[in-house]
């Protein structure tokens, strides 16, 4: 009986340099992705400007500059509702005259988004939607007109909040 | 094959690097500043444009009273701002060349505000005395004194309507 015997060392390169074949291994890696979540909310305008006019002819005063353009961007739990909301502390004020925040109220479109009438001291919901996604709708803005308002310049801030659970 | 593991090992590890550290909820805001303008305004609206008196018998009427007249005044001004409403004659009741004195023509009123008065061809007479905006409405009902000393005739005046808003 023939033996052919080799060095290891000869042997080791051997194996190394046989077939792929015969040099088969399989391995796993785990590839972990943490997706946060994110929301990111964008109005079209800093500024909503409501012109003077007369009640009579212009009940429902137009925001100046037409609608706004909201963009809700959210990344959430699948299934979780995202709300977009908007609020402001107080009422429309020029010195100590007042007009309720209620006489603001706007129409929206696009899917999700509703409409609504602003109160003081209240979120109201502006769109809602299930899951994540990139949301865009518009909000026109109108001002209740009456002939009781006292002359003036009246401001307030609105807050526009997108909650994503 | 050990090259290929490492590359996979570092995918891993650039993915957990770059991923965003996961949070409960996240809210996302923005301010948008309101302004509304809202300037002085006014609005007279009378419920008819003439006045007529038909004729009678003075010993029966000594007065003439002409239907009520509604006066809508709408007025956007300063709060406690002072709103008038003001009548002035342009001259006498006028026939041709006969003529009644414009002060036997006087007015009741209601209607928060307003006030009965005298008319005048020189000096307007105060109708009504408002304080801020509103809508306001009233009733003018006048009467002309009647007399036998009154040439016939078909008589008249214009009367002119003033609200004042500051």
């Amino acid at each position: 009986m023939l033996q052919v015997r080799f060095p290891l060392p000869l042997l080791a390169i051997l194996l190394l340099a046989a077939p792929a074949a015969t040099a088969q291994q399989s391995l796993t890696a785990t590839l972990t992705a943490d997706i946060g979540v994110l929301g990111k909310i964008t109005v079209s305008a800093l500024t909503l400007t409501f012109p003077d006019a007369d009640p009579d002819a212009v009940p429902l005063v137009p925001a100046a500059g037409g609608p706004l353009t909201i963009v809700a961007k959210a990344r959430s739990g699948l299934g979780s509702t995202v709300t977009l909301t908007v609020a402001t502390p107080d009422d429309l004020r020029s010195g100590t005259d007042v007009i309720p925040a209620s006489a603001l109220s706007w129409t929206a479109s696009g899917p999700g988004f509703a409409s609504g009438t602003l109160a003081s001291g209240v979120a109201r919901t502006l769109g809602a939607w299930t899951g994540s996604g990139a949301r865009t709708g518009t909000q026109t803005w109108f001002l209740a007109n009456s002939w009781a308002y006292a002359s003036g310049m009246y401001s307030l801030t609105l807050t526009y909040t997108l909650t994503v659970p | 094959m050990k090259s290929t593991i490492q590359t996979l090992l570092a995918v891993v590890a650039l993915v957990a690097l770059t991923a965003v550290t996961a949070s409960a909820q996240a809210t996302a805001t923005q301010s948008l500043n309101v302004n509304a303008s809202v300037n002085s305004r006014a609005k007279l609206t009378l419920g008819a444009a003439a006045i007529n008196f038909a004729d009678a018998d003075p010993d029966v009427s000594p007065t003439l009273t002409a239907a009520a007249l509604s006066v809508d005044v709408k007025a956007r001004t300063s709060a406690g701002a002072s709103v008038t409403v003001t009548v002035l004659a342009d001259g006498n009741l006028v026939s041709g060349s006969d003529n009644i004195g414009i002060a036997n023509l006087t007015w009741t009123a209601g209607g928060a505000g307003f006030v009965a008065g005298t008319m005048n061809a020189t000096v307007a007479q105060s109708l009504a005395g408002l304080t801020g905006s509103g809508d306001y409405s009233g009733t003018q009902t006048y009467s002309l004194v009647n007399s036998w000393s009154y040439a016939t005739g078909s008589y008249t005046a214009t009367i002119t309507y003033t609200l004042s808003v500051p």
